[in-house]
């Protein structure tokens, strides 16, 4: 076994893990589920986080090769008592169905707005690519994106 | 139309924010202590019989706790299908065979301390087959001399057909008119057979379920399912403990589709619960959910249509094949939907006559899928109208407004066929396809781009397609739902539901229907759903039965809530309860000017004088069925050196009755036609040569992206269904219905050839170009 | 399953050392090695504080540093070398999250017969600097025939000459997010109305890659009106396994089809 300091949504976190370990397994494990395990092939995007500030799919993610970075999970960027914009914005838009592809729409949108505060309406598309979703068939899940770049736009 | 305050009102979600902020716990989200983890080995064969089990080597393994398999696991036959009691599926499935029938049949399970040794302890288990002859081909399962799949005490629970010595897992036969005269009137005949394929439900959520005992030793189950209320009876059933011991909860769910209408891992889970009086856990890997859940039903459908050269349809004959795989799962029920969701649609037909038989093979079992049958049907015949409509040079759209059923009508098919035995007849009272239809064509600009075969960039041409459907609101007479309401001190409310939201947004439209009835903002509805210990009962999440059924109950229910209020507040206004009126969360008696808030009502029954919970309960079951209609609409461009086909724009135009609320409404159409289109085009399942699935991921089992969708618009008609909740139809399912055959007849309208045979991947369409010599 | 061992060099000298050990080899994005399910691996050799992110054009040269994501290759070299085919076949890879862990080293050393990097390589005649048991400069296609040269090396970069050649990238796939069926690389060079320079490259077919150098040969020099496009897809010499995507006669027809089709938008002609 391998141990390690991680640095999630803001708090120093120490884990002890098998050196085969996903990250995402890890994090799971730890508490964070609202990281997301659909596939674990990197084709679903479920368990997508920021590592290092890069949207990644934390089941393609060695948890060794993550030691001592900054992760953040959808918890991460705001809570039900002080959501996100973001997160305001998917649930004005009714894009959260299921929910399950949520937390890793949310960052992949949160990735996107963070360079580009008004995406059109392909590059929201391609910021989205790496995330499935079964339920809404994606039309308000673009909707949500737009409105969350409004939003953002408007603090 | 009709005012409401809450009804039709795009409301938010009302757990979408605990989701979006990762809050909402699903299966696997919550933990255990002292938790077995579970792993499953499957067959590798299709079919073979167990002739030993040598567990001896993984039972040595460090941490393996418990193994389960034929040897120690009584068999008690009974059906995976979700369904209501007595199931319409046969019994012919125990948890551990002596037989398996399909590459991903379950041959044991192990319990360990954790899932890496789980693993590795299945890999051990030494299996001895003897390998038996398989059938693939559905077409050959009621040959004579045929292997026989099933040969021990399978049985249904209804008297229905069933013959597994032949294979046959269910078979249908009705019809009306003649036949034989409708043939004869005819000036020719349109005769074609339509193949559809198996799919997975892809729900981003793998199945999962946990069981543990709580402090009483009862046994509960967390469970990812859509029929809570079965699992229950059923795990009972398998497991020969009382319902009375088992409690299920069902939390947030990723997706179900009809996938989690089955009971596949609830039983394991309790069995090891049980046994080890320890917590246990087993979560599907993606592979397993491809290889070892369900599928939607393969099917070849033949249909003979008698046709006069004025274009009317004297007959139609339907003969369905329906493969089930290596189960009989939904084979029977799922097979009558292909007529009865189908065959009403069209109802001037006067000679109708419909032949089904669901057939057992060695392959992946079929289930519930979103549509039910239907799906497989409408792509058979909106293909055979498009094919009836060109040889007769009909308008196809003015043809499919002549021919469908409308207000007042009915069909002999709604009577005839059931789910296992006689349907129950109705009258249509709601039916707004005509303006579907219309607004639908509009939208596509259907006139300018019909037969005009507009080229586009490249070797590109484009084309139009249209297909209509409906589908119903729940079971009649079989499916029931029922809630229960209570009153606090604030003027909010309980309200406790069977009804099991799979992220549909059942529990956010019941709050609605609850709140539409007392005047309330949602937000004074406190909604628990799916816990069969403190919500009482429903038959689940399927057969588009939640809004309209459950919903029914519900406005019962608050109903009976508001009487009590009224009966109250009388008391203090010192009025008639009909002199009363209820609004803004007060009630008033407007000609004595005097009001009294729900708040003072909830304080005077629980403190103050003649103290009483206000509280209710109410069941409903619907008397009839009324079928929500669609109308959709595809473009393509079709590149005619390679076959590749994209939907540029994709229509919906839908009449659910009064949609409770519109955007989840949507949403429900929405994603239904990207999973219908990414069924039309792209899903499918390979199988090598020992019949073992292929493509078993994401990897190699595709379906759409963001960047693979086309415009898409929705339509909302609007509509009310005077039998339904606040004049609500279903919408969660009719919309994967129109896809396929609106995506197949514009690539006829494309290219003149048709598609008989789905998916329509680049090199079919390029083959079927080839051969009819366009290219 | 035996314990993995994992190390963290912070200078190369060190991976030399480390590398000499038994199945200890490089860890970049980790995504083959987790498909791989770390099959003949004992150790893994973090490569992530070595530097090796670099990514510069140095006397017309452009070196990438192995450690550089599919995603900075696009963002920076769009800065120095727009027109790069990389850029295109690099972008459409994969998916967002994918493209911030997939990287160079690890997909030159990996070459799935899905590549999106290796087509634009060897199309680009690219090399690569390798230390450990092989080290030296050796040309991709070197290190591609040689499977020796994996042998306990570390790639520590590509190299190329960013010639603004016109180019073509298609990638054949099911769905825009899947990984490809084949892929072509085409790059020219057009002078006046002739055909000075071309080179095609495939990914995916039966042998893994194939380079059309006939078909090159035929087209180089070539007065751009003379060039017969549509005889070329059906006399490729190339062919498929397996039925992805359709069978191999299908997608045989689908590669020359879109090969054509490529050529023709280089030459600029409809
Ligand atoms: C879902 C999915 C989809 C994908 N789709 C595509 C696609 O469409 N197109 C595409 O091009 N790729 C795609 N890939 C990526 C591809 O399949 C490989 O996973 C990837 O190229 C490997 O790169 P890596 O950096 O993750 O390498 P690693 O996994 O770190 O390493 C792979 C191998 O290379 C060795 N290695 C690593 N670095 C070095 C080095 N510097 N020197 C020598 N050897 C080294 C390792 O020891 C290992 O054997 C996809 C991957 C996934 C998971
Ligand atoms: S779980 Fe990581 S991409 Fe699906
Ligand atoms: S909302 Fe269910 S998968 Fe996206």
């Amino acid at each position: 076994m391998m141990e390690g300091i991680f640095r999630i949504n803001g708090k120093e976190k120490r884990f002890t893990f098998n050196p085969r370990s996903r990250l995402l397994t890890v994090l799971r494990e730890n508490g964070y589920t609202e990281v997301k395990e659909g596939c674990k092939e990197g084709e679903c995007g479920a368990c997508i986080i920021l590592l290092d500030g890069r949207l990644v799919n934390s089941c393609q993610v060695l948890t060794a090769s993550a030691i001592g970075k900054e992760i953040i999970t959808v918890k991460g960027i705001g809570d039900i008592h002080s959501p996100h914009p973001i997160q305001e914005a998917f649930v004005e838009a009714s894009a959260v169905q299921c929910g399950f592809c949520t937390p890793g729409m949310i960052l992949s949108t949160y990735y996107l707005l963070k360079d580009n505060p008004n995406p059109k309406e392909d590059e929201i598309r391609k910021a989205l690519d790496g995330n499935l979703c079964r339920c809404t068939g994606y039309v308000k899940i673009i909707d949500a994106v737009k409105l969350a770049s409004r939003k953002m736009g408007e603090k | 139309m009709n005012e409401f305050d809450v009804v039709g009102k795009s409301v938010e979600k009302i757990d979408s924010l605990s989701l979006a902020t990762g809050n909402a716990r699903f299966t696997d989200d919550f933990r255990l202590e002292n938790q077995l983890h579970l792993a499953i080995l499957y067959s590798p064969h299709p079919h073979a019989e167990i002739l030993d089990i040598d567990d001896s080597e993984a039972r040595k393994m460090n941490g393996v706790v418990d193994i389960l398999h034929y040897k120690n696991v009584e068999g008690v036959l009974h059906t995976t299908a979700g369904q209501g009691y007595p199931e319409p599926s046969p019994y012919d499935t125990v948890l551990f065979d002596r037989k398996v029938r399909f590459v991903g049949d379950r041959v044991a399970l192990v319990a360990a301390e954790d899932k890496d040794i789980a693993g590795k302890a299945i890999k051990s288990i030494k299996v001895e087959y003897r390998i038996l002859k398989p059938i693939l081909d559905p077409e050959k399962a009621l040959d004579k001399g045929a292997p026989r799949i099933h040969d021990g005490d399978e049985f249904t629970p209804i008297p229905v057909k069933y013959s597994p010595e032949r294979n046959l897992a269910a078979e249908i036969e009705i019809g009306f008119g003649n036949l034989k005269k409708g043939f004869k009137e005819a000036d020719f005949i349109v005769d074609e057979v339509y193949t559809t394929q198996f799919a997975s439900h892809a729900a981003i959520e793998p199945h999962a379920a946990l069981s543990y005992l709580d402090e009483q030793g009862r046994l509960v189950i967390i469970t990812s399912t859509q029929v809570p209320f079965h699992v229950r009876r059923i795990v009972s059933m398998v497991l020969s403990i009382p319902v009375s011991r088992i409690r299920v909860i069902k939390p947030r769910i990723g997706g179900g589709f009809g996938g989690k209408q089955e009971v596949l891992l609830e039983p394991l889970v309790a069995l090891v619960t049980l046994r080890n009086k320890r917590p246990a856990r087993l979560v599907l890997e993606r592979e397993e959910v491809f290889r070892s859940t369900r599928t939607r039903h393969p099917m070849r459908i033949r249909l003979k249509t008698g046709v006069g050269e004025d274009g009317r349809i004297t007959t139609l004959k339907m003969d369905a094949l329906l493969n089930s795989g290596a189960y009989g799962t939904h084979a029977l029920t799922v097979l009558s939907n292909t007529g009865a969701k189908v065959l009403p649609l069209f109802n001037k037909i006067e000679n109708v006559h419909f032949i089904g038989r669901s057939v057992y093979t060695n392959l992946p079992v079929g289930g519930a899928y979103r549509g039910y049958g239907a799906t497989q049907g409408y792509f058979a015949l909106n293909q055979q109208l498009d094919i009836i409509t060109r040889k007769t040079n009909q308008d196809i759209l003015k043809f499919l407004k002549d021919w469908h059923i409308r207000e007042g009508e009915t069909s002999d098919v709604f009577r005839a066929l059931g789910e296992g035995k006689e349907g129950v007849s109705q009258i249509i009272k709601s039916c707004k396809l005509d303006e579907c239809i219309d607004r639908g064509a509009k939208e596509i600009n259907w006139y300018e781009k019909r037969d005009k075969k507009i080229r586009a960039r490249g070797d590109r041409v484009k084309g139009v397609g249209v297909a209509i459907a409906m589908q119903g609101s729940g079971i009649p007479m079989v499916d029931m739902g029922s809630a229960t309401m209570k009153m606090n001190e604030d003027g909010s409310f309980n309200l406790n539901i069977g009804a099991t939201d799979l992220g549909t947004g059942s529990d956010t439209i019941l709050a609605q229907i609850a709140a539409e009835v007392l005047k309330v903002p949602v937000e004074k509805i406190i909604v628990l759903s799916s816990d069969t210990d403190f919500t009482p009962f429903d038959v689940g999440a399927y057969a588009s039965s939640t809004t309209y059924v459950s919903g029914g109950a519900v406005k019962k229910c608050a109903e009976k809530i508001k009487g009590q209020m009224l009966d109250v507040a009388s008391g203090l206004l010192e009025s008639k309860p009909e002199e009363l009126i209820i609004a803004d969360e007060k009630i008033f008696n407007k000609k004595k000017g005097k009001a009294v808030s729900f708040e003072e009502i909830a304080f005077h029954s629980l403190y103050r004088e003649n103290q009483f919970q206000i509280q209710a309960e109410a069941s409903h079951f619907g008397i009839e069925s009324p079928p929500p209609f669609i109308a959709q609409f595809a473009e393509v461009e079709v590149d005619k050196r390679t076959g590749k086909v994209d939907v540029v724009k994709f229509v919906s135009a839908v009449d659910c009755g009064q949609p409770i609320n519109p955007k989840l409404a949507e949403g429900q159409v929405e994603g239904a036609v990207i999973n219908g289109i990414s069924y039309a085009l792209c899903e499918e399942y390979n199988f090598g040569s020992t019949a073992n699935l292929l493509n078993c991921s994401f990897w190699d089992y595709k379906i759409y992206t963001t960047l693979d969708i086309p415009e898409m618009v929705t339509i909302i008609v609007e509509s009310f269904e005077e039998t339904g909740p606040f004049g609500a139809k279903s919408v969660g399912e009719i919309a994967i219905n129109g896809p396929m055959p609106a995506i197949a007849n514009a690539i006829y309208d494309a290219t003149g050839v048709r598609l008989f045979d789905s998916p329509f991947t680049s090199e079919k369409v390029y083959n079927r170009m080839k051969e009819e010599g366009i290219i | 399953m035996n314990e993995i061992e994992w190390f963290f060099p912070e200078r190369i000298e060190e991976v030399i050392e480390i590398l000499k050990k038994d199945k200890v080899v490089p860890h970049s994005g980790g995504t083959g090695i987790l498909r791989s399910d770390f099959r003949r691996i004992k150790g893994l050799i973090d490569l992530s504080l070595l530097s090796l992110d670099y990514l510069q054009s140095n006397n017309g040269i452009v070196e990438i540093g192995a450690m550089n994501t599919y995603y900075r290759v696009v963002q920076k070299l769009s800065q120095i070398a727009p027109n790069n085919v990389l850029i295109k076949s690099l972008s459409d890879s994969a998916s967002t999250p994918l493209r911030n862990r997939i990287t160079i080293g690890g997909s030159v050393a990996y070459f799935p017969i899905w590549s999106d990097l290796m087509g634009p390589l060897i199309a680009l005649e690219a090399g690569l600097s390798l230390i450990g048991e092989y080290k030296g400069d050796y040309p991709v296609l070197e290190y591609v025939r040689n499977r020796e040269l994996r042998n306990k090396t570390l790639i520590t970069g590509i190299r190329f000459k960013p010639d603004n050649w016109d180019s073509y990238y298609y990638r054949a796939t099911r769905t825009e997010t899947d990984y490809a069926r084949f892929n072509i690389t085409i790059l020219l060079k057009k002078s006046n109305n002739r055909i000075e320079n071309v080179r095609i490259v495939m990914i995916g077919n039966k042998e893994r890659f194939k380079r059309f150098t006939a078909l090159e040969e035929y087209l180089k020099g070539k007065n751009i009106d003379r060039v017969k496009i549509q005889e070329i897809g059906k006399n490729l010499e190339v062919s498929f396994a397996g039925k992805k995507m359709g069978s191999p006669e299908y997608v045989k027809h689908l590669a020359g089809v879109e090969l054509e089709r490529g050529l023709s938008r280089v030459l600029a002609i409809s």
